[in-house]
């Protein structure tokens, strides 16, 4: 193999996506997504972890208080977000229906050590951004007078749990875990998706368009040719990973360790890329090719997913810097079984390339 | 032959072609992969997802407490005496001493912390559920009930805040009329032993398991929760069914995009179209296939998901969208890379497009704007009215329409095999809608059948802007608006100038810009009447159609946006075209924002 051929391929074929504009159209997209970004960190927060978006709330919400008197009205009282209304159950549903209060909680007259269950009815507006905040805060208030009747009730109980003393934590807005547990690996991981998916179209469009004989008149071999194409491929997966991190850096998510989550995607991006290849060799045909590739690539994902220390859960470690040494071994690991992949794609390419470029 | 014949010949050959080239060494290793899939599925239900493993680091000086979080493997566990830990203290995120958790000052610790009281729960309630008397484990419940309540659009016009109310200290005085309700019982309707059954399937505390459980709901026993199962109900719950929908839709529309880019390539086409069969034929007949298949997916899935298949009617509109986008993608890619590129960047402004109005769903009048909101409203049970599907479908019809006609048209040899780039080719599609011999009849009827896509575009800028606060909104939405259809309107006489420069002379230019702006007029008032007038009561929509008023206002406002950018391109020719559509942009703007500040003040 000839280094000097493999960078003429990947330098024409670098030209090609830009001056298609191709590339212009994939940084379009970024930035539309991140247009939405505060739509999307509110709406996939609240996906993630719907108790997060209470931190969103600064307003002071009404409750309708119906039914007998309890201990429910202290702990409404220790809050400062919610203020309880008594109400007959009536009006305050009608007051609910005209988003006069923001729920409405009926408690019946069963005294607290009674044999059974105290049933508190809550009612909240159906389908509503603001419900969802209003759960979580009544979660906490109910949770107060559940611990209440638990110790009301404690003499009929035989096992004790073992107490933890949690310091206040305050209730403040928590997008930690969304960011570095899933946006950050998904957006690591994306341009090695994109990347595989431009390798099969560069090797298919070869066959389909038959501009493979042109091509192979030149000095370059099929080999050449076909990892002159993977060259340029990797190539945009570190580009683009980093071009996310210096985003979510401008929206001041700070992420540790940069040039090793990048290492890792790079690596696991050729071996994605490597697979495609291997795929589009085979079929030579772009929409099998890519079907195929698909179906694999989920097959794949899901595999990672399930052993630990996947190059993914290494890169939310990295991004929160809590692995040690061992994500180097790791990385080693995977890049030879790449090497492996790599090694296949070579031979495979030259038996594809020894018999003649046939049509199809 | 006949229409319908050729179209079948077409449809069947389409067919028999795309199940030979897919058929032959596809399938079997499909089915392998198939197979595959089951075993790592399997694999991965057992292993569970190790994606946020070790993501915090906890030290512990009790062994008990450490089975506490050992079931949680975002943390890693540090087991060690006291005095060491605490020497060690800030290598942690946590460290839990004699019962007493103390926690980093960090944006990591205090999420370490809210995972780790959520694992506390989880083990409370793991304690709890063994205990002989129930009801003295779990003394309370709740029986959540759900009220129904819509916001007016309207509402936000008058300044008033949709979401909480004014002010909550003050109680609340109800001018609705009250209705009689029944008290709850305070007896527990469901036995001590369903109650038990209940805790034992609850959930696990990792937020992602909501979405990899499935939930039957629907039963009496789910109302009823302790405080802690009392999870936040997500508002967008059902858009996870409407993704179930769309990505299956989309994942077929590529294979006919493909099928369109593969009579191009390498000519393949060319026996297709020396045939002697019309292209209306012909794309008809490559369509109807597909068409087919994604009815007969988006059913199965309906009939799997057990919704009612009445949800078909709103998908219609939304298959024949994607269809007709395919085949313009597939007419206008010049490789495959820009295939890809192109449908992924388009995909992803459709599903924005039909998602986040859904949001929505219960709120904002606005929100039908996306069939996918019938869609919603009808797997709720709520269903929906023909009005209400005339008006969300409506824009989606007459794009598809419009889009398939200008791919008929186009559908020729010279056109099809052409190596232009992109935004040419797209040009050359609006000129070949132009006729040589009535240029200003093909322009007024480009101005009309423009405006759907405006609608369409401005719609989605007002979804863009929508949380974005009020007088900054208004100015977007305004600018944008303006800039759109000053764009659409002058896209056909660009088009014009580009394929014969000596048209553009100063007569053709005033006649051109009247016959657009009388274009353009017409195909607005003709769509509003059908659908949009809910919209065009608010603010938003005064600012969107705005020209509904007086007419020869608009008409002239019209004429003169296509006056500038017209006279850009005569004076300085077609490098022009950008600045001249950005005066006509700001002028168009300032006439909006002089109307809307007139009707505000």
């Amino acid at each position: 193999m000839n280094a000097r051929h493999i960078g003429l391929i990947a330098k024409k074929e670098l030209r090609g996506l830009s001056s298609e504009k191709t590339i212009v159209f994939a940084v379009l997209l970024q930035v539309f997504i991140a247009m939405f970004s505060s739509f999307l960190m509110v709406g996939l927060t609240a996906m993630y972890d719907p108790e997060a978006i209470e931190g969103y709330s600064t307003v002071t919400y009404g409750v309708g208080y119906a039914g007998a008197d309890s201990a429910l009205i202290d702990e409404f009282a220790k809050r400062d977000d919610l203020v309880l209304h008594r109400m007959d159950l009536g009006q305050a549903l009608a007051a609910l229906r005209e988003r006069e209060v923001a729920a409405v909680v009926y408690v019946p007259d069963t005294p607290p050590d009674a044999e059974g269950p105290v049933t508190v009815t809550l009612y909240l507006i159906q389908n509503d951004l603001q419900s969802s905040v209003i759960n979580v805060k009544i979660k906490e208030v109910l949770q107060g007078y559940e611990r209440e009747l638990r110790e009301v009730r404690a003499d009929r109980m035989t096992s004790f749990p073992i107490g933890l003393n949690f310091p206040e934590s305050g209730g403040a807005e928590n997008f930690f875990e969304f960011v570095y547990g899933l946006l950050i690996p998904l957006l690591a991981l994306l341009p090695a998706v994109i990347s595989a998916a431009l390798i099969i179209d560069l090797i298919t469009e070869e066959y389909q368009r038959q501009t493979l004989e042109a091509l192979m008149s030149t000095p370059v071999t099929f080999v050449e040719m076909v990892w002159g194409k993977i060259a340029a491929c990797v190539v945009l997966v570190p580009v683009q990973a980093a071009l996310w991190l210096l985003l979510l850096g401008a929206n001041g998510i700070a992420v540790g360790n940069a040039a090793a989550i990048l290492l890792h995607a790079s690596v696991g991006g050729l071996f994605l890329i490597l697979l495609a290849a291997l795929v589009a060799l085979y079929y030579r045909e772009r929409t099998s090719a890519q079907f195929i590739f698909s179906t694999v690539l989920v097959v794949v994902f899901l595999f990672v997913m399930a052993v630990p220390y996947n190059p993914l859960n290494l890169m939310v470690r990295l991004a929160v810097d809590t692995v040690g040494p061992v994500h180097w071994l790791i990385l080693a690991l995977v890049a030879g079984a790449t090497a492996l992949l790599g090694w296949t794609v070579t031979t495979y390419a030259r038996r594809v390339g020894e018999a003649t470029p046939a049509a199809r | 032959m006949s229409l319908a014949s050729s179209i079948r010949t077409i449809a069947v050959w389409e067919m028999n072609r795309s199940m030979t080239t897919m058929g032959r060494n596809v399938l079997p290793l499909a089915a392998g992969l198939l197979v595959l899939l089951v075993l790592v599925t399997m694999f991965a239900a057992q292993s569970g997802v190790h994606m946020q493993d070790g993501m915090y680091h906890i030290g512990i000086d009790d062994p008990d407490v450490a089975r506490v979080v050992a079931p949680d493997n975002r943390f890693a566990v540090d087991l060690a005496d006291g005095p060491a830990l605490w020497a060690d203290r800030l290598a942690y995120d946590i460290v839990i001493l004699h019962g007493e958790v103390y926690v980093a000052d960090t944006d990591k610790g205090r999420a370490a912390l809210t995972s780790l009281e959520r694992d506390y729960e989880a083990y409370v309630s793991r304690v709890a559920t063994g205990e002989p008397d129930l009801f003295a484990a779990y003394p309370l419940w709740i029986d959540l009930q759900y009220v129904k309540s819509e916001i007016d659009f309207l509402a936000t016009q008058s300044g008033q805040q949709v979401g909480a109310p004014a002010d909550a200290r003050e109680p609340p005085i109800s001018s609705a009329p009250v209705e009689a309700v029944t008290l709850p019982p305070s007896a527990m309707p469901v036995s001590e032993e369903g109650l038990r059954q209940h805790l034992a399937e609850a959930r696990s505390g990792h937020p992602l398991s909501r979405y990899t459980t499935i939930n039957p709901g629907g039963s009496t026993m789910d109302r009823f929760k302790t405080p802690s199962e009392l999870s936040a109900p997500l508002p967008f719950d059902s858009i996870i069914l409407v993704f179930v929908f769309i990505f299956p839709l989309y994942f077929t529309s590529q294979f006919f995009m493909m099928s369109v880019m593969h009579e191009r390539v390498g000519r393949a086409g060319e026996a297709l179209l020396s045939s002697p069969v019309r292209p209306s034929a012909i794309v008809i007949g490559k369509a109807l296939p597909y068409f087919t298949i994604m009815l007969l997916v988006a059913a199965a899935i309906t009939l799997f998901a057990g919704a009612p298949l009445t949800i078909l009617l709103p998908l219609i509109p939304v298959i024949l969208f994607f269809l007709a986008n395919a085949l313009i993608i597939g007419m206008a890619a010049r490789s495959f890379k820009e295939l890809s590129f192109v449908s992924i960047f388009f995909s992803t402004l459709v599903t924005s497009y039909l998602f986040f109005p859904t949001v929505f769903a219960n709120t904002h009048v606005i929100s039908i704007i996306s069939p996918l909101t019938l869609v919603v409203l009808e797997i709720q049970g709520d269903g929906f009215t023909a009005a209400e599907y005339v008006y969300s479908t409506a824009l989606f019809f007459a794009t598809s329409i419009i889009l398939f006609y200008a791919g008929t048209v186009n559908f020729r040899e010279e056109r099809l095999f052409s190596e232009k780039p992109l935004t040419s080719r797209l040009a050359d599609f609006v000129s070949g809608g132009i006729s040589r011999d009535h240029p200003h009849l093909s322009l007024f009827l480009l101005a009309a059948l423009s405006i759907p896509f405006v609608f369409m575009v401005q719609m989605m800028t007002l979804v863009l802007f929508f949380n974005i606060p009020m007088p900054l909104s208004l100015v977007l939405l305004i600018v944008s608006a303006a800039f759109i259809e000053e764009f659409a309107k002058s896209a056909g006489l660009y088009a014009i100038a580009r394929e014969r420069p000596g048209f553009l002379t100063a007569k053709n230019l005033l006649a051109g810009a009247f016959v657009i702006g009388l274009g353009f007029l017409a195909g607005e008032k003709l769509l509003l009447f059908a659908t949009l007038a809910q919209i065009t009561e608010s603010i938003f929509g005064s600012v969107l159609f705005l020209s509904l008023g007086v007419l020869w206002m608009p008409l002239l406002l019209h004429i003169t946006g296509v006056l500038i950018t017209g006279g850009f391109l005569l004076l300085w020719g077609r490098r022009a075209y950008g600045p001249g559509l950005v005066v006509a942009s700001v002028v168009h703007s300032l006439y909006n924002l002089h109307f809307i500040l007139g009707g505000l003040l």
